[in-house]
């Protein structure tokens, strides 16, 4: 009985233990300011004493797409492969953290067998700070600065402000030609909750940076909420 | 021969057992569970949402989804490439005016958009609360709050 037992607890780990091996399950990938995707590859191989057979892939949002290179889905123990993910950076900046989940036949289908992950990192050309001003109702109506830095190496300039609302004027400011410049907005009245929104045109190279917006607001501030203002 | 027959006595009662289980209890559940003690930081589980229309609730898939089946009154902004990012930033600034408590949803608890979304209206520094919802549009699928529904209603 004991003999049965064995056999039948070495077959059911046998059968559990069907895997690729991933020598990087984790990735960190530094995105150039203009890149539209990066591709990012993760290697493997069957180091089980089976073939392995990847079923389904999934990059979780429509922005990755995941390819099997070559297109080979069967793996005999010793074959080795690579995963390649696609990141589609379109509207993405900053840092960005996306998963990979790898199906090989008989998983569940809520229990992928190989989860990988990447972190990319996004820079931003054009940044401003804060990204928006801010009053509270009835408060003084004295004048906020936005600070616009460009992150490039290559100078950057304002071509255009444009305020969505009358009620805020502002005047640009350059510190830095290329560099560093300065928005100051004075909003005439604080009397009731308001908002502006500042498009601020570059003459960047790279099309997603070229525009940037940032916002003026005058509102009550919730009783919970700390006064933010700068 | 009796090391096969011990072993047929094992995979038959084996088999009773799961099928004993599955007419008792039933099938497996495949319905989403939030449980409360996994939540992330900024998370929240649909049942623990008291007020739902106290929330500006937008939506991060794609506009096609969330045309066919967002949740009525819910905010586009996704990452498409193909959108017009200032113009999300916009809408969702203007909206947060009027509604400055914010739950973020994508299509599934694997779909990462939703956070990343968050983490861009944080950035307006406009929203008292931003919250990015368990499960996403399934958790609202599940609880037939998307059903015939149309944004923007």
């Amino acid at each position: 009985m004991k003999f049965a037992l064995g056999l039948w607890m070495a077959f059911s780990s046998l059968s559990l233990a069907g895997g690729l091996d991933f020598p990087e399950t984790s990735k960190v990938v530094h995105a150039p300011a203009d890149a539209k995707t990066v591709s990012i590859e993760f290697s493997f191989s069957n180091q089980t004493a089976k073939p392995v057979t990847i079923e389904k892939t999934d990059g979780g949002c429509s922005c990755m797409s995941i390819q099997i290179v070559g297109e080979k889905m069967n793996y005999a123990p010793g074959e080795s492969g690579v995963v390649r993910a696609n990141f589609d950076m379109g509207n993405f900046s900053g840092e960005v953290d996306k998963g990979i989940m790898i199906w090989l036949k008989g998983d569940a289908a809520e229990n992928p067998s190989i989860r990988l992950k990447i972190h990319v990192e996004i820079p931003v050309v054009v940044k401003v700070e804060p990204k928006t001003l801010k009053w509270e109702v009835g408060g003084q109506p004295e004048s906020r600065t936005f600070q616009i830095t460009m992150e490039e190496k290559k100078p950057v300039r304002i071509l255009s402000v444009v305020a969505s609302n009358p009620l805020f004027t502002y005047e640009l400011k350059t510190l830095e030609e290329g560099k560093r410049y300065e928005i100051k907005v004075t909003p005439s009245s604080t009397s009731a909750p308001a908002l502006a929104i500042f498009h601020i045109k570059t003459d960047c190279e790279i099309d997603k940076h070229r525009d940037v917006q940032a916002f003026a607001s005058i509102r009550k501030t919730s009783p919970g909420e700390k006064a933010t203002a700068r | 021969m009796k090391t096969f027959a011990q072993l047929s006595i094992i995979v038959v009662l084996s088999a009773a057992a799961a099928g004993a289980t599955y007419l008792v209890r039933g099938a497996p559940s495949r319905r989403l569970v939030c449980d409360p003690t996994t939540l992330k930081r900024d998370e929240v589980c649909l049942d623990t949402i008291k007020d739902r229309s106290s929330y500006l609730w937008v939506d991060a898939r794609l506009r096609k989804d969330w045309l066919a089946t967002g949740l009525p009154g819910s905010i586009l902004w996704n990452l498409d490439g193909a959108e017009d990012m200032q113009a999300f930033e916009a809408e969702t600034a203007t909206r947060l005016m009027e509604t400055p408590r914010v739950i973020v949803y994508c299509g599934d608890e694997n779909c990462g958009v939703s956070r990343q979304v968050a983490d861009r209206i944080r950035l307006l520094g406009l929203a008292e609360e931003i919250h990015v919802l368990r499960g996403g549009w399934r958790a609202l699928k599940e609880a037939g709050l998307t059903r015939n529904s149309s944004p923007g209603t």
